[in-house]
């Protein structure tokens, strides 16, 4: 069981990402069906408080941005503990066999993947999640594969082995408690990354829909008015940096 | 240090022959991994590249272009095929443009070179000068910025600050322009295709000054990440026992803070700063290809991004594969690199440990 102890910090950032998370389901004004012709850059206003192209799709990306990176990272965490556990438990050729494409893999950029990927797939939010979870998968293998040695090998779980704890029960009370900061650390990182990559994906065109609220996209399609609304701009990549420097502050301390 | 060297155990040294053999199997290894993965990408694409540019599809004309681009051929003859074409720069013709794919990319090639070296050299020379500096001169402020840029790496993307840079120095102050690589209203220097050097070369200042303006603010933008990662590595390095010892022992033989942090300590701590340059490749390109887009620069990156959304096979095939050869160049370089170096460092680690 998950048991954390919140500082007023990881409150915030509890907040913050369930705050982004209500902009996937509600949002002030449809951030589909917005008139901008009418509303032509007009800025902040009462009716539109961070302008024609502000509040609702912020939100709405500022929600799809953090759970599109939170699967990649899920997606990550998911395949890395995968092969860890079939490196670990397997035959030893299996080992090698894993450790040498992972070092093969690490040296392929997250650009690479995602572009190979798209070469099959249609682009869509979908297939970038598979990108950069694929994309991070061996960086989080390695992380993943120092912190379970580590705790594997320490004094506490041997001794646990050797007064009789085996198999699950030796997993849930000696490995289980002293893997997790570790994991909740390698989490916020893969977090921060996934959300970076993905974006970026998303600003070089290859999310496919150009009118999905993904605070990337947002920003590419903005660009074009750098002229007349800066804050067009500013706000997405402020947005996007607020929430990722909170992660990024947080400890969600035990 | 020759004595030292060869006191060291076998295991212990690295032997350049060994290890040029090991980089290249790994080169070779993660060469034919990329191409198998191309490969088997353009065979996995749902539709057909041949029919999405023919303008009427006539079956028999569609079946003739095929025949001819020898898209029928088996599999393993197509992969094999498609391997000594990338080797003898036989890349075929792109579907959109209809040039060849080496006239393309010798197009597009040099002005992603000449946005990524200065970048990357420069990125390397603020991190290292930064936290030299700071250590040198005894100004510890200066490792503020150091630790604020590590965490930037982290939580500001780069094309955000690239975008932030175009709004302060381009659009509000107008120092810079906002994008491109050269000034429409002034003929372009032609020569090697690297508009620096072909500026040189004809001894035009004012076509070096529009390149320079031009390359200013993408080359700083793609600098902050090599800076923070670079800065980041070395302060860790220099808080390393045996280096502060050493520090000490040169400072009482009574040796300059110049020579002392810009001579021997620069040349132990230089083989990580290698490492980390080769270990991020991957993150520097994805960072190339961001600024180039940011910069609405003509690169390589905007080259891939069109092809794979065009689905341009030719272009898919080797450019790709074409990106993966430089990563890979950069990734063992570095590490060929940081290997010789870093053998100083064991040493002094190793002396200084017995």
């Amino acid at each position: 069981m998950l048991r954390l102890r919140f500082k007023y910090w990881d409150w915030w950032v509890l907040v913050l990402l369930v705050f982004c998370f209500v902009g996937i389901l509600w949002t002030p004004h449809n951030p589909m069906a917005q008139d901008f012709r009418d509303a032509a850059l007009e800025g902040p206003r009462a009716a539109n408080w961070l302008g024609i192209d502000g509040l609702g799709r912020l939100w709405r990306g500022a929600g799809n941005t953090v759970l599109l990176a939170a699967s990649s990272m899920g997606l990550s965490l998911l395949l890395s503990s995968l092969l860890v556990s079939v490196e670990q438990a397997g035959p030893s050729w299996c080992g090698r066999f894993i450790r040498m494409g992972v070092g093969i893999w690490v040296a392929l950029p997250v650009v690479f993947i995602g572009l190979l990927l798209l070469v099959f797939l249609r682009p869509s939010p979908g297939a970038l999640v598979l990108a950069v979870g694929l994309g991070n998968m061996a960086f989080a293998f390695r992380q993943l594969r120092v912190y379970w040695i580590g705790v594997r090998n320490a004094l506490y779980v041997r001794s646990s082995e050797v007064l009789g704890s085996h198999g699950w029960q030796l997993f849930r009370w000696a490995i289980w408690p002293n893997l997790k900061p570790d994991l909740l650390a390698l989490s916020r990182l893969l977090f921060a990354m996934s959300a970076l990559e993905l974006s970026g994906l998303a600003f070089l065109g290859l999310i496919g829909d150009p009118d999905f609220a993904e605070l990337g996209s947002i920003l590419k399609q903005n660009q074009a008015y750098l002229y007349q609304a800066p804050f067009l701009v500013v706000l997405p990549g402020a947005v996007l940096s607020m929430v990722l420097l909170s992660v990024h502050l947080s400890r969600f301390h035990r | 240090m020759s004595e030292p060297d060869s006191a060291a155990p076998p295991s212990r040294r690295f032997p350049a022959g060994r290890l040029v053999l090991a980089e290249l199997r790994r080169f070779v290894l993660i060469f034919l991994l990329a191409s198998l993965g191309i490969f088997l990408a353009l065979e996995a694409m749902p539709e057909d590249p041949v029919s999405l540019r023919v303008k009427n599809p006539d079956p028999a004309r569609i079946a003739e272009i095929r025949e001819s681009l020898g898209l029928n051929d088996p599999w393993l003859v197509r992969y094999v095929r498609g391997m000594g074409d990338f080797l003898t720069l036989d890349w075929g013709d792109s579907l959109i443009t209809g040039r060849t794919v080496a006239a393309e990319v010798g197009r597009f090639l040099p002005a992603t070179l000449e946005l990524a070296i200065p970048g990357i050299l420069l990125g390397t020379f603020l991190g290292i000068s930064i936290v030299l500096l700071a250590h040198a001169t005894g100004w510890r402020w200066l490792l503020q910025p150091v630790r604020g840029l590590a965490a930037l790496g982290l939580t500001v993307p780069i094309f955000w600050i690239g975008l932030l840079l175009i709004l302060c120095f381009s659009v509000w102050l107008g120092w810079f322009p906002v994008g491109g690589r050269f000034d429409f209203a002034y003929p372009a220097p032609h020569g090697t295709g690297f508009l620096l050097i072909d500026s040189i070369l004809q001894g035009d200042p004012e076509a070096f000054r529009i390149t320079v303006r031009h390359l200013a603010l993408p080359v700083f933008t793609l600098a902050l990440y090599p800076a923070a990662v670079v800065a980041g590595t070395l302060e860790a390095r220099l808080g390393e026992s045996f280096l502060q010892r050493l520090v000490l022992a040169l400072q009482a033989r009574g040796y300059s803070p110049l020579r002392i942090w810009g001579k021997h300590v620069l040349r132990l701590v230089s083989g990580p700063v290698a490492t980390v340059i080769g270990t991020q490749a991957g993150a520097l390109l994805g960072g190339a290809v961001l600024t180039e887009t940011v910069y609405s620069w003509p690169g390589m990156g905007r080259m891939l991004v069109d092809g794979v959304l065009n689905r341009d096979v030719f272009v898919i095939q080797h450019g790709l594969l074409l990106v993966v050869v430089m990563a890979l160049m950069v990734i063992t370089l570095a590490d060929f690199l940081s290997r010789r170096l870093d053998h100083q460092l064991n040493q002094m680690g190793r002396e200084d440990n017995a």
